[in-house]
This record gives C-alpha cells, structure tokens and sequence, in this order.
C-alpha cells in the first residue's frame, strides 16, 4: 500500500519540480515520510493543488525560526500531509523580509486555521487567505509573540499594582518607584 | 441581518462547556442558522515552552497538554524524538505503551458518551457511565499511582512496569468492565430517550468529513475508516487483533456509539498485551544523543489522529517542537453540524465532537 502511495505522491511532485525533488526516510514499523524543500513560496502554489489532486489531507502547518535564537535570519513553513498512511512534510523557505507566503486554503480548507496561527505567533505575511482574522491572540497584542526571544528575568517582570505596595509599605513612606508608569 | 435573527452568544464561560469558548450563533426562532468560533481564552504558548526545556523534560510537559488523552502526547513525542535519533524501544515497552494508551481511551471515551447522557437530561445514565468509568480510573491508580497523568512514557521505553501484582489486577478490572460495557452499549443503543435526543443531529457527511480533514471517531462515524494505529502502524498494534469502528450515519447517535465499541476494542487489545507481552527491559539504559534534523510521529489519541514535528539543531532543547491535536480540524467541521439544528441541541452537537479546549489552544 505505502509503495503504490509513495509512488503516486512522486509522480505528483516530480510534475512540478522534476525528479529527485523528493527524499524518504522510514521508522521502524515501515512507516514512510517523504521530505521536500521548497526554496521559492510561490512553488507552493503548484505543489499545493497537485497534492490535493492526489487525494492528500493536510494535518498541520508548523512555521519556524532558522535560528531559534534569532542569531541567524530566515524562517521555514513545514507543511505536513497525509497521503493513505504517509506523510509528506513539504517544507518552504522564506526569503522576503517581512515574510511572505500564499495561502493554501483554496485546495485545503483546514489550512485556514493553521495559517491564521503561524501568521499571528510568527509574524508571517498571507496572501490571499480568505479570512485571515486573529485566531487565538487578541488584537491588542502584538504579532510574532513566537519570534521574539523574551527573557525569563523580563517574562518575570509582571505589573503590580499600587494597591500591594501601599500594603507592604503601610503607615510609611511609598518609595518612588512604586508609583511607576507600569502600576 | 434581517429582523427574523439574532445573535446567540455561548460562551466563553457557559454552563453547557466544560472549558471556554466563544460561539457566536445567529438563530432565526430557535434554529441556527450561521456560527462563528472565537478561541485563544486558554492560550497556554506550550509550544513556546518547548522550546526552552531539554528533551526529557518535555516528556513531563507533553504529558500536560490534554488531560484526558495524556498518555498520547508524551507517548507520540517519544516516537517523534527516537524517530529522530534512531532509538529501538524495547518490545516490552512497546506493550506497555499500547496497554497506557488504551485504559486512557476507555476512560475518556466513557467520560464523553456519559457527558453525552447528562446533557440530554438522563442523569441516573451520566452517573451510571462515571461508575463504569471509575473502574478503570482504579485501574489507573493501581496500575500507574495516578488517576489522570499516567507518566508512563519516557524516552526510549516505559517507566513503570506490569508486574505478577498489576497485571491479574488489571484482568480482574477489564473483567468488571466487559458485562457494564456490554449493558452501556445497550441502554445507549435502545433507550428512546436518548434516541429522540441524539439520532439525526448533528450530521457530518462522509464529503464534508473529508472536506474538513476530521479525524477520529468523528470521522469514523462519518465513513471515513482512518485510524492511525491500522493506517500507519506504531508500537505492536500491527501484531494486535482489533477491527477499526465505523459508521456511515454521522450523528451524535453514532458518534457515541462508536466511542462505546472502541471502548470495547480497547479492552480486547488491553487483554491481548497482557497475554503477548514478552520479558525484557522496558527501557534502553543509554541517554541518548539526539543528532540536528527533523522527524514526524502520528499516534491514534482517543480524539483521532495526534501529529508531532520535532526539529533539531542538536543542542538539547527542541529547535522547534510542534504538534496538532484531534480537536484543531473538528471545530471547523462544527460550521456544519451546527447548520439548522435548533438551539437545545448546541451543547449536544458541540460535545459530540468530544472537544479539547486545553488541546485546541496549548
């Protein structure tokens, strides 16, 4: 079964990127998962239809730094299908700044959500996603709360507001910086 | 909107919902008529979180992300980590993880069928699936030491073994069970009032289901047979005789009722590991090393399909770990189960998707 699968996800590949676009690995219960990599988003645009066209079901969209520190630029969008038991992880480089990928919700209606997601935790541009509204953070926040790297000892540093220091402080002197913008 | 409809706002903190979410119905008299989801009231950024603890500490928080499936998250990001570095689980591991994995969808499956019987107002039958469900939340804390978070799984195997004590407790358990499960499936199956409730709501077909990407009993009750643990096999369920559920009707009805055949299922394939499972370690001894690169692992949660994606860059914390529950895709499906019912039956049709809230957001 995996092999009559595999073959049907090379063919659907190789029509757009030619072949030996595609790499294998297997687990341990023979279980397969194909890898390709795409270095321009708007291939996803002809990868994307051609796999719905074989019949793929995406499961998730992950979106993440080169560097999870930021040292080094560049974020990556895995997109990961299920083709009958196989997954297929097509992963895309994003070279704009900001960057920018299309958005695959005409082939797959359950992208919607995930792209809303990446595009809100890290900052990436949709293009032409039919709704691309907030999907867990609010508006007040700001975008690409996942792309930042925020120190423990700044996370730690919560707003308190006056009421607990006139507390601490009672019957004295409130020190200045009790009264802070952030109180 | 016309004058004929008005907004209905559920949530995000409502009677009918265990955890908070937004609904957003437009209802004409007492029929739906459009739906809109708002989430992110439980944002947890676990993802985040991941990312800066080393891998055996995310075993731990894993663990975390569901309740009810909690043996599914640290068990699938396991595989993802030893797919990844090459690790071999030993074969009794491997049962033990199969065994963990299904006294928590027993649990769970009957933990949903019985909210099911309590949101259709037949209480006796809500408290009467909790008790049957207590058998194996004893069976859990006489096992594993814990009645929800198992910590069963760890990197490379197991950590508690099924010794000559747990094993004839645990038969005994599954044995209490099998007669109240049978008798559950009965009253689920027969009574009118639950009939009357439950049969034709809710309705998902089999081209939507797949439109949507549904997984689990969700999908299965809609004719779409895909379960993980026959697709892409993992751990011994090859070597294990159980029939995947299935169900053409796509109704609440159906829902509940596959969730209560599973349940059965599971229990045959609890008593099958007992038999098969060899003698052996039951986890490698070595840390491991876990090398730059990225791996995938899919395991079959109670709620369907559990997907993980573990990028490396070979320091000992995650590059990145993500991964998608059952419940991400069936919210969205809820567009169209929802679509004409009429109002007393939201909460119904919303459970019947056996949703995770805690699961949806991390």
């Amino acid at each position: 079964m995996n092999e009559i699968v595999k073959q049907s996800v090379e063919t659907a590949v190789s029509q757009v990127l030619g072949a030996g676009g595609m790499t294998w690995t297997s687990d341990v219960n023979g279980n397969s998962f194909g890898w390709v990599t795409l270095c321009d988003p708007k291939v996803l645009l002809l990868v994307a239809p051609a796999l719905a066209e074989s019949g793929a079901r995406l499961m998730t969209v992950t979106a993440y730094r080169n560097d999870k520190f930021g040292r080094i630029e560049g974020r990556e969008i895995a997109y990961h299908f299920d083709l009958d038991g196989v997954v297929v992880t097509v992963s895309v480089c994003l070279p704009d700044d900001p960057p920018r990928v299309p958005s695959i919700t005409p082939w797959f209606k359950n992208a919607d959500w995930n792209e809303r997601e990446f595009a809100e935790l890290y900052g990436i541009v949709l293009e032409d996603h039919p709704n691309p509204r907030r999907l867990f953070l609010d508006q007040s926040l700001d975008a690409a709360i996942l792309d930042r790297l925020v120190p423990l000892s700044t996370m730690m540093n919560g707003a308190s507001t006056s009421t607990l220091w006139e507390k601490v402080f009672a019957g004295k002197q409130l020190p200045e910086w009790t009264k802070g913008e952030n109180n | 909107m016309s004058s004929t409809t008005f907004t209905l706002p559920i949530g995000p903190l409502h009677v009918a919902l265990e955890e908070p979410m937004y609904f957003d119905i437009q209802v004409e008299g007492e029929t739906v008529r459009a739906v809109e989801l708002a989430a992110g009231h439980v944002h947890r950024g676990m993802e985040a979180l991941a990312m800066q603890r080393n891998y055996f500490q995310n075993v731990t928080l894993t663990e975390r992300v569901c309740s009810l499936c909690s043996n599914s998250h640290p068990a699938t990001y396991c595989m993802a980590v030893e797919n990844l570095s090459g690790i071999v689980v030993p074969e009794r591991a491997k049962y033990l993880r199969v065994i963990a994995d299904e006294v928590k969808r027993i649990a769970s499956h009957l933990f949903n069928v019985g909210i099911m019987a309590h949101l259709t107002g037949f209480d006796s039958l809500f408290m009467h699936a909790m008790e049957i469900r207590e058998i194996m939340q004893d069976a859990k804390e006489g096992v594993y030491g814990n009645r929800m978070n198992l910590g069963q799984c760890t990197i490379g195997g197991c950590r508690r073994d099924i010794d000559d004590s747990t094993a004839p407790f645990l038969l005994g358990q599954l044995e209490l069970l099998k007669p109240q499960l049978d008798e559950l499936y009965g009253v689920f199956e027969r009574d009118p009032l639950i009939r009357t409730r439950t049969r034709g709501i809710g309705i998902l077909s089999a081209e939507e289901a797949k439109r949507h990407a549904v997984v689990g009993p969700v999908a299965r009750a809609s004719g779409v047979a895909y379960d993980i643990r026959r697709k892409a096999p993992y751990a011994v369920y090859a070597d294990l005789d159980f029939e995947v559920q299935a169900d053409t009707k796509g109704d609440v009805h159906s829902r509940a009722l596959l969730r209560l055949r599973e349940a059965v299922q599971s229990v045959k394939i609890i008593e099958q590991c007992l038999r098969q499972i060899p003698d052996g370690p039951i986890c490698i001894k070595a840390i491991p090393e876990i090398p730059p690169g990225e791996s995938v692992a899919r395991s079959e949660a109670p709620r369907g399909e559990v997907f993980y994606y573990l990028r490396s860059d070979g320091t000992n914390t995650p590059q990145r770990l993500k991964w998608r529950v059952p419940t991400y895709m069936n919210w969205e499906a809820l567009q169209v189960m929802l679509a004409s019912c009429q109002v007393a039956d939201i909460a119904l049709i919303v459970n019947s998707i056996d949703p995770c809230i805690s699961c949806t957001e991390r």
